[in-house]
Order: structure tokens, then sequence, then C-alpha cells
């Protein structure tokens, strides 16, 4: 189906909590989807809004997992985190930083302005080779489990709304402006090359 | 190594008798993309054996199929520039090509069969008139491609404008203050006495086409997506070719003061976050010294602080560099 074809990266701060909220849910439907984070480091909620959880990128969600259960069991269970973190080691192994990522999307989904900007910057940076045009858009979610599920059905309503086209290319403008009239939400949009 | 390259060569014409026959397109591209694998980049010798036979599937019915072709061409081309008059004249079809997505893929070929054909004669003793020959051919797509700037489909006119972007970076000298690729071909390399491409009038023809960008970022109905493409490449051509910074500088800030008035709102945004990012990158680049004032009049007005515009300054030694040279100059 058309739907495999495009491949999509979801991409959040700590690729936690909404891009895997999205990767999850977009997968599940079929699209062929990757998740990233954009920001310096995996940050988790701790004890304290001053003491977060930080970890470096590459750190698998398993130890992740580990190391807050001997925290404070109760504690991040309560919070959902070792929930989250479960469902995440079951896609796929750690998080995984945008800007040291070498591969190549059709259409890039942002969850909030700062990592949209994040990723311009980081493929303004390089000088376009072979100008396989890459689609950038932002939807803003909020941080939080229920904003997230949100979130992923409105990814995926825009996701189904993209791979239905022959020609995207031709056709976005249109389709975003339609997504956004359906969603009631703005979306940031621009085209980067690789 | 007399039992192995008869198994390689064995296996191609296998893969190239199977994909004849597969129906469906997808397994044909897996097959091809078999044989490309193997001629190209396990047993290059081979090349010269088959690139006919995959060339020929540039008359499949299948677009995808013919997509995958213009893809061999562009790789067989850079692998051996031996190719170039081979498989240069199949894409003087196939840029006529009915589908887009395959006019889009040759758009994106053409930039690098371009400047390989260019660093070829370039590189040449004396030019054949094989050489000759493909540089028409060349020249002919190349003049087809520059009216796609007026397609009917943005997709292709995107590509136009990355092609066009190519054209003013190859056709040119680059400067002390270029921010270019490494290893990049252009005008530097390519002798005065070149007389099948003079590079005079290549380089009279790239500020043709600058102008042709710079036009085109003004025009009125120009999309959303375009417009921001167009942004960028006359921003990349600033930061490489020094030269033009006054002139892109320049369209960018009529472009702040007069947005199209086809944009929706949040189109709008987009455009002047896009703006924002060019100009940042313009900034950056030491040789924007003379445009500091507009640079950051245009930033200043899009909501960014002064503190934030110090930032992106360029460090004073880099600037100081410049205004010294600036001096001499006088």
């Amino acid at each position: 189906t058309k739907m495999a074809e495009l491949s999509f990266a979801v991409i959040c701060s700590s690729n936690m909590n909404r891009s895997m909220e999205a990767h999850a849910f977009l997968s599940k439907k079929g699209f062929n989807v990757r998740s990233f984070g954009t920001g310096d480091k995996v940050k988790l909620p701790g004890p304290a809004p001053d003491k977060p959880n930080c970890y470096e990128f590459g750190t698998s969600y398993d130890d992740i997992y580990n190391d807050l259960l001997k925290k404070d069991k109760t504690l991040y269970t309560q919070n959902g985190l070792l929930h989250m973190l479960d469902r995440n080691r079951r896609i796929k192994p750690d998080p995984e930083r945008f800007q040291i990522s070498k591969d190549k999307f059709d259409i890039i989904i942002t969850c909030e302005e700062r990592v949209y900007d994040q990723v311009l910057e980081c493929l303004e940076a390089r000088i376009p080779e072979e100008n396989t045009p890459v689609h950038v858009i932002n939807i803003d979610i909020q941080d939080n489990h229920e904003e997230a599920t949100i979130g992923a059905f409105m990814i995926c309503e825009l996701a189904a709304l993209l791979s239905g086209t022959e020609d995207l290319d031709n056709d976005i403008d249109e389709l975003l402006h339609e997504f956004e009239t359906k969603c009631q939400r703005n979306v940031l949009h621009c085209v980067q090359f690789y | 190594m007399s039992e192995q390259e008869p198994t390689v060569r064995e296996r191609v014409v296998e893969l190239l008798n199977t994909a004849a026959f597969l129906p469906s397109e997808k397994e044909k591209i897996a097959t091809l993309a078999k044989v490309q694998e193997l001629i190209i980049h396990l047993d290059p010798q081979l090349l010269d054996s088959f690139f006919e036979d995959v060339a020929a599937f540039q008359k499949d019915r299948n677009s995808d199929v013919r997509k995958f072709v213009v893809g061999f061409i562009e790789e067989a081309c850079k692998k051996d520039v031996a190719m170039l008059p081979r498989l240069v004249p199949n894409m003087q079809l196939l840029v006529l090509d009915e589908a887009v997505s395959v006019v889009k893929r040759v758009v994106q070929a053409v930039v690098q069969l371009h400047r390989a054909t260019l660093a070829w004669l370039a590189a040449a003793r004396t030019t054949t008139p094989e050489m000759e020959q493909v540089w028409h051919i060349i020249t002919t797509m190349k003049n087809t491609i520059l009216t796609m700037i007026d397609h009917d489909n943005d997709g292709v006119r995107t590509q136009a404008i990355k092609f066009l972007e190519a054209m003013v970076l190859l056709q040119t000298y680059t400067e002390p203050d270029s921010v270019t690729r490494e290893g990049e071909f252009n005008l530097d390399h390519v002798p005065l006495t070149l007389k099948v491409a003079r590079p005079r009038k290549l380089e009279e023809e790239a500020r043709m086409v600058l102008g042709k960008l710079l036009a085109f970022q003004g025009s009125i109905h120009i999309s959303s997506v375009n417009l921001m493409t167009c942004m960028s490449s006359l921003t990349i051509i600033a930061r490489a070719r020094p030269q033009f910074l006054g002139k892109v500088v320049n369209a960018l800030e009529i472009l702040h003061a007069n947005l199209p008035p086809t944009l929706t709102k949040s189109q709008v945004n987009s455009v002047r976050k896009h703006l924002k990012i060019q100009m940042i990158n313009l900034l950056k680049h030491p040789a924007s010294y003379d445009y500091h004032y507009n640079i950051t009049t245009v930033l200043t007005d899009l909501g960014m602080s002064s503190s934030e515009i110090n930032k992106a300054m360029p460090s004073k030694d880099s600037m100081k560099r410049w205004i010294r040279k600036d001096k001499v100059g006088e």
C-alpha cells in the first residue's frame, strides 16, 4: 500500500513520551516510522521539579527502567514512568538523538516548536547533496501522558492524509491546510533537502 | 579469479532475465537494484557489458521502474565517466517523461551529470567530438530544466529551483570566505582555455540564472514550499559566493516587507520563521559585515531580542579581518 512507502520520523525532546506514543501508534497502523529526540540529554521527571532524572542518549530504555525501579518503585509506578519505559523497550532498544542520525526521511513530524527549530537548525547546517526533499511539520503537543495520546492520534491522522496522495510535493500545502481546519491546530511546515 | 568472474556475470544475466518477466514492479526494481550493485560496485568491469540492458528498462510502463533507471544512470556515470557518452542520451528522453515523479528524479540527476561532465571536460587534455556531443546534450537538457521554474507541478518547480542553485554554484568561482562542500567542483577547476564550455560564458549564465531565482522569489503566486526553497537556495548561494550577499539580503528584505498575499496564516508563520533562520545564517557569515544593519533590522522586526542577535554575530576576530580587507580594497 501507499502507507508503507513514505518514511516518517516523529521527534520530541527526549524520545520518551510524545514521539514514542506516536511511534507505537503509527507502526501499529502499518506506517514506516522511526522516532528521535533532539535534546542534549534524555530528561525524565524526578522526585522534585528541580531534580529531573537525566541520561545520555544511547542509554537503553531497559537500563533506565531498572535505574528508576531501584530509585523509587512506588513513585515511578504512580507517575506512569515505569509503564512508559516498559512500553518503549518493547518498541526499540534505546532513545535516539536526531542530530547524530544519518538516516533520511520523507516526512519529519515534531511535537513542539523548540524541537522543530532544532531539527531545522540541524538540517540547515548540512549542505544538500542530492536535493531529495524532506517535509518538516510541527504540531504542538504538551508533554504529558494524555496529550501524548491525543497527539499520536492526530499525527496518525496527518500521516494518513499525506500517504493518501499520489503527488505529495504538489499537494502538501493543501493537505496541511485541510488538516489544520479539521483538527483545529496550527502547524508549522517547511521543506529541507538531503 | 577466473572462477569468480563468470559467476558474477552469470548472476547478472540471470537477474536481468528474471527482471524482464516479473509482473510486480517492486520485485522488478529490487532485482534491478541487485544488478546495479553487482555491476557498479562489486565488479565495475561488467558495467560496460550490461549498462544497456539496465537502461533498456527506461521504456517500462511503470514510472517507478523508469525512476530507478534514472538513478542507475546517475550512479553509473559517477562511477565511470566513460559512461557519460553512452548514457547521457538516454536522459534526454527521460527528462520529457510524462510522469512528474520521473521528471523530478531526472532534474536531481542532471545536477550531478552536469557537474560530472564539466569536470570531465576540464580534466581532458583535448576535447573529443564525443565530449562535445555530451556537453551539447547536457546544455539542451539544462535549457529544458530552466523553463521548469514555470512548470504546472509544484514539486517540479521545487526541483527546478534546486537545479538553478546548483548551476550558480557550479558556474562561478569561489572566494576567500566561501562556505562550500568539501571537494566541490566549480569554475575554479575549469581552465580558461576550455573552448567548448567557456568559463566566462558560464559565469555570465550563472548571473542570469541568479537573476531568475531572485525574480522567482518575488513572484506573487509562489507557493509557500517554493518560497521557502527559494529563500534557502539564495542563502546557500550568498554564503558560498559572498559577492552575491548584497543582492540576496536585499531580496529577503523586500520579501519581508511584502509576503505573498496567497499565504494562509500559518504559512505566514512558517515563512517568517524560515526567514529568521536564513537571516541568522547570513549574519553568521563574516562577509555579511556590510549588511549587518539591514539584517538586524529584519531580525528585530521578526521578534528577535538584541542579545539573541548578538549571540549570532560572528566573532570580532573574523569581522576584523573583513573590515581590514575592506580598507585595503579602498
